[in-house]
Formats: structure tokens, sequence, C-alpha cells
């Protein structure tokens, strides 16, 4: 029962684990901060799972753990040693559509983003997972009014970034 | 369209660019540790209650005997009982507060939660402290205003010091002793959960101002 359990546990991580990697990307600088907190959420989403029922989807679920995980629980290690320019994400535009101000542009704000404060990140990337304010609410426990009126500020506060 | 939204387009995009971790190597992830601040609240929480429970058992049998001459042992026994019943009710909360804990909370609650175990922990602190001052003046005082019944007890005049200067040096070096471990103790918790603490208080701070 089980070796089943963790069978169906592993193999929905491995289908959905984009989610966890994006999450990673945007918490961490380097790579291996970037695998300490995947193992970390990969962890807690292992312990939570006999509680899961299956009422929302699986990936649903892994949202609000992974994310949890990033902002309250997670205790950066302290071997930060190659900096590696994880920064420089290189946003692949088909060719034919290839845009160097385009991509230019995304790297720039996908670095504010990267600036932003631990809650407001959260905010940003459960808005580029095109989630609905409901959801935002949801996950993150505040009025969904409350998130529209914080996404606003959130958008203010990167053109600041990206506009000083 | 923003900027913002520019990259929410090509967001989806950019995920064959993610790393890949295989079935295997998940699987194996499953066996390591977790290292989170849950954790090590726990950890140290733990540590901290059997420190307080070892601090009452290691003290020395002499001091027993000496507090059983100076006619203070049914006052200890009672209240001791009185401490060891407010220990259990600690014990009991702090369990209670830990199974509270659920990752798949919100964010806040989790932080919540997070937050209310930590002042059981904290207040458990507060009352051993408030328990050592309190029982160290009321014990101190006890032998000052008995000093000469205490000097006989403990034979210091086979060690050469005078009935004189007895009481004041007792009561100095009481102090003293008292006010370096109680400054050690604090020293200790500002640093550990000053340093365990400090994001998740600055992220509730954030989260709490957002409903506000």
């Amino acid at each position: 029962m089980n070796k089943q359990l963790e069978e169906s546990f592993v193999k929905q991580l491995e289908e959905n684990q984009n989610i966890v990697h994006k999450i990673c990307r945007l918490y961490t600088h380097d790579q291996d901060s970037h695998n300490d907190l995947f193992q970390e959420v990969t962890i807690q989403l292992w312990r939570a799972f006999p509680k899961f029922r299956g009422d929302s989807k699986f990936s649903t679920w892994m949202y609000r753990v992974a994310l949890n995980t990033a902002i309250t629980l997670y205790r950066k290690s302290k071997r930060r040693v190659s900096t590696q320019d994880f920064e420089s994400i290189s946003f692949k535009i088909k060719a034919e559509e290839y845009d160097e101000t385009v991509e230019l542009q995304l790297k720039q704000m996908y670095s504010a983003v990267k600036k932003l404060n631990d809650i407001d990140k959260a905010l940003v990337f459960l808005y580029l997972e095109d989630k609905s304010y409901k959801e935002i609410s949801e996950t993150l426990g505040i009025t969904e009014v409350n998130a529209r009126v914080k996404m606003n500020r959130t958008k203010e506060k990167l053109r600041k970034i990206l506009n000083p | 369209m923003d900027n913002l939204d520019i990259l929410k387009k090509e967001w989806q995009s950019r995920e064959q660019e993610l790393p890949k971790i295989s079935y295997n190597d998940i699987y194996k992830m499953l066996l390591k540790k977790s290292s989170s601040i849950v954790k090590w609240i726990f950890v140290i929480s733990v540590a901290e209650l059997l420190f307080w429970i070892s601090i009452q058992l290691l003290i020395p049998e002499k001091n027993m005997e000496v507090m059983n001459e100076m006619g203070l042992a049914d006052i200890l026994f009672y209240s001791n009982f009185v401490h060891f019943s407010v220990f259990i009710l600690f014990i009991f909360y702090f369990y209670k507060n830990f199974k509270s804990i659920q990752v798949t909370d919100n964010t806040k609650m989790l932080m919540n939660n997070i937050l209310k175990t930590r002042k059981t922990v904290k207040y458990f602190v507060y009352y051993n402290v408030g328990i050592f001052i309190l029982s160290s003046i009321v014990v101190d005082f006890f032998l000052y205003y008995n000093s000469e019944h205490l000097f006989e007890i403990m034979d210091f005049a086979s060690q050469g010091i005078s009935q004189e200067n007895f009481a004041s040096v007792f009561i100095i070096s009481q102090i003293v002793v008292g006010v370096i471990v109680l400054g050690l103790l604090i020293l200790f918790y500002w640093l550990v959960y000053g340093f365990l603490l400090r994001k998740l208080n600055r992220n509730y701070l954030e989260l709490k101002k957002m409903d506000h």
C-alpha cells in the first residue's frame, strides 16, 4: 500500500515538476539552492500527500505546498559559493519571431520580478501562471479584493524597478 | 500590454528549458531529511524542554540537604509539584501547536500557526526565567535573613570565612551569578530565534499589511 502511494506520488510529481522548478528559479539565485529548495518542496509534498484527497487537482495542491515551502519554511543553505548568472535565462522565442528588443525586455522584467520581496514574488508567480484572483487569494490567505489591489501595487513596483 | 503581460505570454514557452529530474532521483529525495524552519524550531524547543528539566534534576544533593535543614523542604515540595504541573501543561500545548502546522494551509494561516507555536515556547521560556528570578529572590531573602543558621549548617567557619562578611558576600555572589545566567539566556534566544524567524516575521508582516 505504502509502495503504491510512493509510486503514485513520484509519478505525479515527475509529471508536474515544472511548477516546482519555476518556483525554485524565482526564489533562489544559484543551482545549489535551487536543488535544495526542490528537495525540501518534495519532502513537504510527500509528508502532506496522505492528506491530499484529490478534491482538487494535484497541480493546484502543489502550488500551495511549494509556495508555502519557498516563502515560509525554507531556510537558505549557507553554501552559496557559486553565484552563477541565473538571471540570464534565455527566453527562446521562435526563430521567425526573434526580436532582440523583446528578449531584452523579457530578461529585464524577469530580473525585476526576482528583486521583489517573497510575497510580491508569489503574487506575480501566480499571475504569470494564469491563476484567477480567487485562487491567488485562497493560496495566500488574503481577500480577493486585497489580492487585486496588491497586484496593482506590485505592477507599480516593477515599473519603478525597471524605470528608476 | 505592459511588460509583465509580455512575460506572461512567454512564460509557458520557457518550460522546455527547465531542468528535468528523473523518477528515480525524485524517489531518492523522499528518503532525505527536511531542513525546514519548523523542524529547527521543533528541535530547538525540545532541547529547551530537556534543558529546563535537566536543570531541575541536576540540583546537587547537598543543596537539597541544606534546604531541608533550613526548613524549606515542604515549601520546595509543593512548589515543585505546581512547577511540574505547569511543565506538563506546556508540553501538551507545545505538542498540540506543532500538530496544527499544516503545509497545505494558506500561507498566512501557516505562518500564523508557526508563530503561535513559537509563542508557546516563548511563554515557556518566560515562565522558566520568571520562576528562576522569583525563586532566587525569595530563597536569597530567606537565606539572608537566616544567614546565621545557614553559616552554621554550611560550616563556613572551618573554611576561615567570617560571619560578618558572609551574608553580604553570599547575596552579592547570588545576584552576580543570576544576572550572568539571565544575560546568557537572553543572548541565546536573541541569536537563535532572531536568526531563525527573521524571514518568516518579515513575510508575515507583509501579508498582514495587505489585509489592512
